[in-house]
């Protein structure tokens, strides 16, 4: 994870840092006013911004969601749950980048305009994966404070991010990046190959990063809505105390350590 | 329309150091996050909105009292379900899941009251300013306030604060540009009218894509982390006022830690 502070030498990702908040700032305020879970959540077309830009942009994309969502909660909703806001949306702009060509297989191993069905399934991986992770990071910090249960948030932050990322992100993809690479604005042409983090068996922080964003996520639901315990076609009882943070925090430091070997 | 929730008004807690309202603000959310039970948060609520009233900062609450009330409701129905109790009321809700519930909300409305204090009475440029004085790398903070001042001119509304003239000259040159291709941006109604200003908003991206470059180019020219230590034409420092906010803060907050731990 180097680059997330290497790229601060560089004027050009500092400008993408502002322009990435700025633009998903500017198309999350409108629609502030439609929340699915006041005050923590509402309806966010704006969520494909940092997929998109996490893969033109890399760790600006990652710092510009982040300094985004915190603007957009200057808009009445500044709180505790703004800092797990901040944790969250910088993750769910760094996964892409650090995840794309790194997953095998899965990969397509292809340039981002390639427009194939490969790319496309690629493309809907990570998004996937960065809606989780960034849904489990922010619902585990507010089940910790006792502000909302996990179980309620995780799963709507999860599909209200990927929904978004998987139905305009192929587009804005196809449609930016041949313009940003003649730009000379994709992050990989800003910088210098010594200032980002080269992993010798990046698969490997890519399969931790999926067992801990998932594994968070059904872990997480299942102790806070009680379902663990539950009886086949019973409602099981959830928790208020620390079980879904204790049950959670060992994937989320799995999630953590991926990133830092992909 | 103001689009932030700044009010330009002479006060107490306007006149206070950024920083010191940060740390209030950090210190409302540790108070908030010591109970679980409606009782003391009340009182604590009662606290900060004296701090607005102070502040002269609660006519900011008609912009969000829909968004506390529907706070308040979601997070008691969500917790009444979801929480642990032993006193059945209905269905799954049991009277300590309410009472949690309850808490909850009136946990979230109070740091939701609080922030709202924050951002009433502390202009961007301070707290960029007070965020730079606690050590943020400049850059960082740079980063911030350049994208609070697009917000708005992306947005479109540019009697918020400030304005970059040349991204309004690009809606107002590819707005022309699009009208002289057929683009009919007056007719119909409100929902015609939004549908129409769609295709400006790919040619208006790109164009603030493509200053990059040269936006970059203009901050390096000017000196843009050349040098460690940087002046600021906006000058803050703490005074008298914020010794004496801070003390009685923490007086406050070790009040209710007491509370928390000796029930």
């Amino acid at each position: 994870m180097r680059e997330v502070l290497t790229m601060w030498r560089h004027t050009k990702m500092v400008v993408l840092v502002a322009l990435t908040a700025a633009v998903y700032a500017a198309i999350l305020i409108p629609l502030k006013g439609i929340p699915l879970i006041p005050g923590f959540t509402e309806i966010r077309p704006a969520n494909v911004v940092p997929v998109v830009f996490s893969l033109l942009f890399g760790p600006a994309g990652a710092w510009g969601s982040a300094f985004g969502n915190l603007i957009g909660d200057f808009f009445g909703t500044l709180g505790l749950g703004s800092i797990f806001g901040f944790v969250g949306n910088f993750f769910y702009g760094l996964v892409p980048y650090k995840l794309w060509g790194k997953m095998g297989p899965l990969s397509s191993g292809q340039a981002l305009d390639a427009r194939s069905t490969r790319q496309l399934l690629e493309y809907l991986l990570v998004a996937f994966l960065a809606s989780l992770s960034c849904a489990v990071i922010i619902a585990w910090g507010v089940d910790l404070f006792g502000l909302v249960p996990f179980g309620v948030l995780a799963p709507i932050i999860t599909l209200n991010n990927f929904i978004a990322a998987a139905i305009l992100g192929p587009f804005l993809l196809w449609l930016m990046y041949p313009r940003a690479k003649r730009w000379d604005i994709l992050w990989t042409e800003i910088m210098e190959p010594g200032e980002i983090s080269r992993a010798p068996r990046p698969w490997v922080g890519a399969v931790l990063m999926w067992i801990g964003g998932i594994g968070g996520l059904v872990v997480g639901v299942a102790i806070s809505t009680g379902l663990h315990a539950a009886l086949p076609f019973q409602f099981g009882t959830g928790t208020t105390g620390l079980g879904v943070v204790a049950g959670v925090l060992p994937f989320l430091l799995l999630f953590f350590l991926g990133c830092f070997l992909a | 329309m103001n689009l932030f929730l700044y009010l330009d008004r002479e006060s107490p807690v306007h006149r206070l150091d950024p920083r010191t309202k940060i740390f209030l603000l950090l210190g409302s959310f540790v108070a908030a996050v010591l109970f679980f039970q409606p009782g003391p948060l009340l009182a604590l609520l009662a606290v900060l909105l004296l701090y607005g009233a102070v502040g002269r900062a609660l006519g900011n609450l008609r912009r969000v009292w829909f968004l506390l009330l529907s706070i308040a409701l979601i997070s008691t129905v969500s917790w009444s379900v979801f929480a642990r109790g032993s006193t059945p009321l209905v269905w799954r809700v049991t009277w300590e899941g309410l009472r949690y519930g309850i808490g909850a909300a009136i946990k979230i409305d109070s740091m939701i009251v609080s922030g709202l204090i924050f951002l009433s009475t502390t202009r961007t440029e301070e707290i960029v300013l007070g965020l730079i004085r606690l050590r943020v790398p400049y850059q960082a903070a740079f980063a911030f306030s350049l994208a609070i001042r697009m917000v708005p001119t992306i947005i479109g509304t540019a009697l918020a604060i400030r304005m970059v003239p040349t991204i309004i000259g690009t809606v107002v040159t590819v707005a022309e540009a699009q009208r002289s291709r057929g683009l009919d941006l007056e007719s119909g109604g409100p929902v015609q009218r939004l549908r129409s200003h769609v295709p400006l908003l790919v040619p208006i991206f790109l164009h603030t894509l493509r200053n990059t470059d040269q936006l970059a180019k203009a901050l390096e020219s000017r000196g843009f982390g050349a040098g460690r230590e940087r002046t600021s034409y906006l000058e803050i420092g703490f005074h008298v006022a914020d010794a004496f906010a801070l003390i009685l803060a923490g007086l406050i907050l070790a009040m209710f830690i007491a509370i928390r731990f000796t029930g």
